[in-house]
């Protein structure tokens, strides 16, 4: 279990590691409204796999234990991934 | 540090495009990239890069280049001999590359972190997986190792320092690529530097501080007796260590010199007569040891080597002066540097800016050449004018066409020259091989020596012949012999040649950069008739005099019989 501030970290470190290999102009801020999957969102279908797993990689070393976060369901309507705050949320409402 | 001419092509197996998006956002923003068609390596290989100035990274999974490893990964039987022949030809596919285009990177193969072969007996010859692998990365750079312009990078490096992170077998499923992001980083991190090597980016001298740095403690107040060097401590060890790395630094061709607030008598002392020291007096290409600001200090070294800031690197253990000196000094590298002395041989190694495409024996040389330039200004001291040191200097100038022999020097030259350049061509080895086999081209290598000892390959001249019209294309000069009646010795062979191609007229056009003044004022003062601001002609009717005191031998042509 990791509550919400942790989890939002873990994301903004995942945006250190893609903005990387994003063009200045369209780098992803740290910020909870940052859309990440959907309309808006800068990332392209290879963008949000390293994100994505940028992500579980950062979960696995704060908490010890492997998550499965890559899934086709990401880019659904409602989706937990579309923005920072809501991503965030996903990951500190799991189970530990 | 790229160019705007700097362009990458990527011919992979995988899914390589999280490298060009780091390179091309991140490590070198800027820089031109694109990826060959998705399809058999081999192909990509065939059809080339885009066009000859394009740099590659050409980078496989070894289960891909040799069926035969494919069958030993997957536990069954394969013939060993038959990956290296397999290998060779992938060798010599890429080599047929390499010839056209500027410079090829092929990262070595490795295997995933956590494929364990066959155990205890994965380095067993003909059976193990790791050690057939060992043996294709050899086969592979021995197939290219007379290509100058293919450079094998080390990829089993990138993975050891990114650890099990390195290797994500889920990207792998997800996108095809099995490496993630922090090799991804140190990949592009190496790549760049390369690429910075081969444009004659990298750089030529470090800049170092005395106490704390090459020695724990502070000479002044301990002094040299008690510092912290060698011995049986740790600390002393890791300053030992240092100095070793720097004097293995100085047989890569990087030149050493000293900016340290210090008492001069008192810290020399200690260089000369310190047990432990593994850096002398004579190691040093320049230094100023005084109390006097270290930025201008760092300049004057800078204007005594006949360097620009960007060819250096400045190293003190004090943040206060090393944000003065990169303040005050643009263009010069200063690197954090750890307080720690254990770490400093790791920080000197990670510096991937001392990254040269070539090994030559002027670069094997040059601390001799540092002693042999003292014993000249000494003589220089003691000589009635300046003319008369000249005259006793003996110099003897030996003129060779450009060949395999000479190539890698002659190609460093290019790449680093800037003061004496009429053009400031960068050329690869490979470039200035095919110039100079073009109908019509010349081009001629200076060996200069004088009584005092070798300065090696030092002057370059590029001749294009047009007709009647002989164009002095290339006209570079090391800084180490500037002044001393070689270029006027350069000048008159270039003459020799083009009379003895039948042509009436020699011309110079200089191509202005804020470095190669020195080569205006030279063609200025030369003789040659000025036909524009940068522009200089020499009517080929008569010969260009050699200097006197000046002896050429010239082994390229049948100048010095037309023109003795």
């Amino acid at each position: 279990m990791m509550d919400e501030d942790t989890a939002r970290r873990v994301v903004y470190d995942a945006i250190d590691i893609v903005n990387q290999q994003l063009p200045a102009s369209k780098r992803l801020r740290k910020a909870p409204e940052t859309v990440i999957v959907g309309a808006g969102g800068a990332l392209d279908s290879l963008g949000v796999v390293n994100f994505v797993i940028a992500v579980e990689e950062k979960v696995a070393e704060i908490t010890g234990a492997a998550v499965q976060l890559l899934d086709e369901t990401m880019v659904a309507d409602g989706s937990p991934f579309h923005t920072v705050g809501s991503l965030a949320r996903h990951i500190a409402a799991r189970p530990a | 540090m790229t160019t705007p001419h700097d362009r990458l092509y990527f011919v992979a197996d995988f899914n390589v495009e999280l490298l060009a998006r780091q390179l091309s956002n991140t490590t070198l923003p800027g820089i031109e990239t694109a990826i060959a068609p998705s399809g058999p390596v081999i192909a990509a290989l065939a059809a080339g890069p885009p066009a000859p100035e394009w740099s590659a990274i050409v980078w496989t999974r070894p289960e891909a280049v040799s069926e035969a490893f494919a069958r030993a990964c997957a536990s069954e039987p394969a013939d060993h001999e038959r990956a290296l022949d397999e290998v060779r030809t992938y060798g010599a596919a890429l080599g047929r590359f390499a010839a056209r285009a500027r410079s090829v990177f092929v990262p070595t193969w490795v295997l995933p972190p956590f494929e364990r072969g066959w155990g205890m007996l994965d380095y067993r010859p003909g059976t193990g997986v790791a050690q057939l692998l060992a043996r294709m990365n050899v086969a592979l750079a021995d197939a290219v190792g007379d290509v100058p312009s293919v450079f094998v990078l080390d990829a089993g490096r990138w993975l050891a320092c990114a650890g099990a992170r390195g290797w994500s077998q889920k990207l792998w499923y997800a996108a095809k690529c099995p490496f993630a992001p922090p090799v991804i980083e140190l990949a592009a991190v190496d790549i760049a530097a390369a690429l910075d090597g081969v444009a004659g980016r990298a750089r030529r001298v470090a800049i170092l501080d005395l106490d704390d740095v090459l020695w724990g403690g502070i000479v002044g107040e301990v002094g040299w007796s008690g510092l912290a060097l060698g011995g049986h401590d740790h600390v002393g060890e890791a300053f030992a260590d240092f100095q070793r790395a720097l004097k293995a630094l100085t047989a890569r061709g990087v030149q050493l010199a000293l900016v340290s607030k210090n008492d001069e008598a008192t810290a020399l002392e200690a260089i000369d007569r310190h047990p432990e020291m593994v850096l002398r007096r004579g190691d040093f290409a320049a230094w100023r040891i005084n109390w006097d600001d270290k930025a201008q200090n760092v300049a004057a070294v800078l204007s005594e080597l006949n360097l620009g800031a960007e060819s250096a690197v400045f190293i003190d253990d004090s943040a206060i002066e090393r944000a003065r000196v990169a303040s005050a000094v643009p263009g010069i590298l200063v690197p954090d540097w750890p307080s720690d002395a254990a770490r400093f041989r790791e920080a000197l190694g990670s510096l991937r800016c001392f990254d040269s495409p070539f090994r030559t024996g002027e670069d094997r040389a040059r601390t001799a050449m540092l002693t042999e330039e003292r014993s000249r200004r000494s003589a220089l001291a003691d000589a009635d004018s300046l003319d008369d040191w000249l005259q006793s200097l003996e110099i003897a100038v030996t003129v060779e066409a450009l060949a395999p022999a000479n190539l890698d020097r002659a190609a460093q030259l290019f790449n680093k020259t800037n003061q004496m350049n009429v053009s400031t061509r960068r050329l690869s080895a490979a470039e200035l091989a095919a110039w100079a086999d073009t109908p019509d081209h010349c081009v001629l290598t200076f060996r200069v020596r004088d009584r005092f000892g070798d300065y090696g390959l030092t002057g370059i001249v590029g001749l294009e012949l047009t007709g009647s019209r002989a164009r002095l294309v290339d006209f570079l000069l090391s800084c180490r012999v500037m002044g001393r009646h070689v270029e006027e010795t350069m000048l008159h062979v270039a003459v020799a040649h083009a009379r003895a191609d039948r042509a009436s007229t020699l011309a110079a056009e200089l191509l202005p950069t804020p470095r190669n003044k020195p080569c205006l004022a030279f063609f200025a003062r030369s003789g040659m008739r000025p036909v524009s601001d940068y522009g200089f002609e020499w009517d080929l009717s008569k010969p260009y005099p050699c200097p006197s005191g000046v002896s050429v031998a010239d082994h390229a042509g049948v100048a010095t019989s037309i023109d003795p």
